[in-house]
């Protein structure tokens, strides 16, 4: 099977924990909150999936309100958004841990290897296998900085037509060839009779209304499922091609270079975010999994305090309580303004790059396919969301774009070579004499 | 999308897309019409557009029932006949399962 290079970009500008950032003014661009779908290995180079490369910076909405307040918010967006954040992150990982638990086909070793990384693995020799893990993850991790490069740069030159066929490409990829893939290994585990007619008319559905629901218009509790989904198949197809050894070392890799293109001035990612911000534009849809609802233009020059407290009043309940809290804070002069400007930017949420769902995936699928016991899994899983708390923690006090995989990459890393080589064998022998603490 | 924050324009122009959309052997898009607009076609105060939303929204229900009735059939009809069907069952098959007659 040949990767497709496409999906690396992708994987570069998903893995990017993104805040909205709110204009001072009350004139907000519509956010999409659209990720991409992750591009399947196959055919070409990974069209732009899921980004996994870069993880996102992590972005918030920043309240244009005084500081007091400013501060409040911050901490009722932490509690609410970490939540937000944690569904989506676990039905992924439990998408794929189930598949990598039931269908033994995503364990089993292939002799196909994705190009991207060419080097064999020899069980045999452990120096030579440590050295081509490490040439490995060089190789990928030049293709993917080589993609985020192409990427921003046709970003910055406004080639939108190139990207957003890019994009579509790599989706209708990911929606219809891997989902075909996928259905396929379970029908033969659980075997079930498919006819073709049917299959047909499954994938289709599927690939289509996915299609519209993260290029297009649809329900947004459609577009996250898909999102994540798709977050899924990937990040499954990952922990199948890639070598066992080189699969850890590109995960460290990648959260090294994930810090350095979001956080150095002139990283790729950061670049790519302040460009988005400047011409005031949602960032690719189907690069970005958004935890709220899009708020549309228009909602803006509303200013009569009736039509604000309708707006509010048909908000979905959460919000519509965080509102009611906000209100007791505010002065009473500014409070229906305020709750309108925080009405629109709670919309927008908090918003994580795809790749950082993919690379989660990975290290907990890898963690489930190889560590074979559920210590382990469970012990990375959450280390991870850890990781994932701290990371918002820290959005909430720098507000600016911040990578999202590093902390939970390393502490998910340590906690499954600790777990496997220091409490695996301990529980065994506590077991098996019979020790019970 | 938040269907809140859209004028009704906007909404009903949506709900006839996915209804004509549908047509392409899309049962699932019609079902998605269903369930995304339902509120809007029959739990909201009355407006404008609201009746032609209805009726696309029925319309959709009927083809979605139309295409489930189809559907349930011609799986059980495979289900139960595919092993007498000999080779042309075998054909149609994507995955055949191992282990039975």
């Amino acid at each position: 099977m040949n990767t497709s290079d496409s999906e690396e970009d992708s994987y570069n500008e998903r893995s990017a924990l993104v805040q909205c950032e709110s204009p001072t003014i009350p004139s907000y661009n519509q956010d999409h909150d659209v990720s991409l779908p992750q591009q399947t290995d196959t055919k070409r180079r990974r069209p732009v999936s899921s980004g996994l490369d870069e993880p996102g910076p992590v972005e918030r909405e920043r309240a244009s309100t005084p500081d007091g307040e400013e501060e409040e918010l911050t901490l009722k967006y932490g509690a609410k958004h970490v939540i937000m954040l944690f569904i989506p992150v676990t039905l992924c990982m439990v998408v794929v841990v189930a598949t990598i638990k039931s269908v033994s086909f995503y364990t089993e070793k292939s002799s196909q290897r994705l190009i991207y990384t060419p080097f064999e693995e020899d069980p045999n020799s452990v120096g030579q296998r440590l050295l081509n893990s490490f040439l490995n993850t060089i190789v990928m991790i030049s293709v993917i900085v080589f993609m985020t490069i192409i990427l921003v740069v046709l970003y910055k030159y406004r080639c939108y037509k190139v990207i957003h066929g890019w994009l579509i490409l790599s989706s209708l990829m990911l929606l219809f060839w891997f989902s075909f893939m996928y259905l396929g290994e379970v029908f033969k585990t659980y075997n079930v009779a498919m006819d073709y007619p049917t299959l047909v008319m499954i994938i289709w559905n599927f690939g289509v209304v996915g299609m519209i629901c993260i290029h297009w218009k649809g329900p947004l509790r459609l577009q996250q499922a898909y999102l994540i989904v798709i977050s899924a198949l990937m990040a499954l197809i990952f922990i199948k091609y890639l070598p066992e050894w080189s699969a850890w070392v590109i995960l460290g890799a990648i959260s090294i270079y994930d810090l350095i293109a979001v956080l150095c001035p002139k990283g790729p990612l950061r670049m790519l975010v302040e460009t988005a911000q400047e011409r005031n534009e949602p960032i690719f849809p189907a690069l970005i999994y958004s935890s709220a609802m899009v708020w549309m233009v228009g909602m803006a020059d509303s200013s009569n305090p009736g039509s604000a407290d309708g707006r509010l009043r048909n908000e979905g309940g959460a919000r519509a309580q965080e509102e009611e809290e906000s209100e007791d804070d505010v002065a009473h002069g500014g409070r229906r303004r305020y709750s309108a400007e925080e009405d629109l930017e709670e919309d927008r949420g908090v918003k994580l790059g795809l790749g950082d769902f993919i690379f989660y995936s990975v290290l907990v699928g890898k963690a489930a396919a190889t560590g074979g016991d559920w210590n382990t899994t469970l012990a990375c899983f959450v280390a991870i969301l850890i990781g994932l708390c701290l990371t918002l923690l820290l959005l909430a006090i720098f507000k600016k774009a911040l990578p999202a995989l590093p902390i939970s990459i390393t502490f998910g890393l340590v906690f499954y070579f600790s777990t496997d080589n220091l409490v695996r064998p301990f529980m065994d022998s506590l077991a098996s004499h019979q020790y019970y603490i | 999308m938040n269907l809140e924050r859209m004028p009704n324009e906007e909404k009903l122009s949506l709900c006839r897309r996915y209804y004509l959309g549908g047509f392409a052997f899309l049962p699932f898009l019609w079902l998605v019409n269903v369930l995304w607009f339902f509120k809007e076609a029959f739990l909201k105060p009355a407006y404008t557009e609201q009746q032609q939303i209805k009726s696309y929204i029925k319309k959709s229900a009927m083809g979605l029932i139309v295409w489930v009735a189809v559907l349930t059939t011609w799986i059980t009809i495979f289900q139960h006949f595919r092993a007498r069907w000999g080779e042309v069952g075998d054909y149609l098959s994507f995955t055949i399962p191992l282990g039975t007659s």
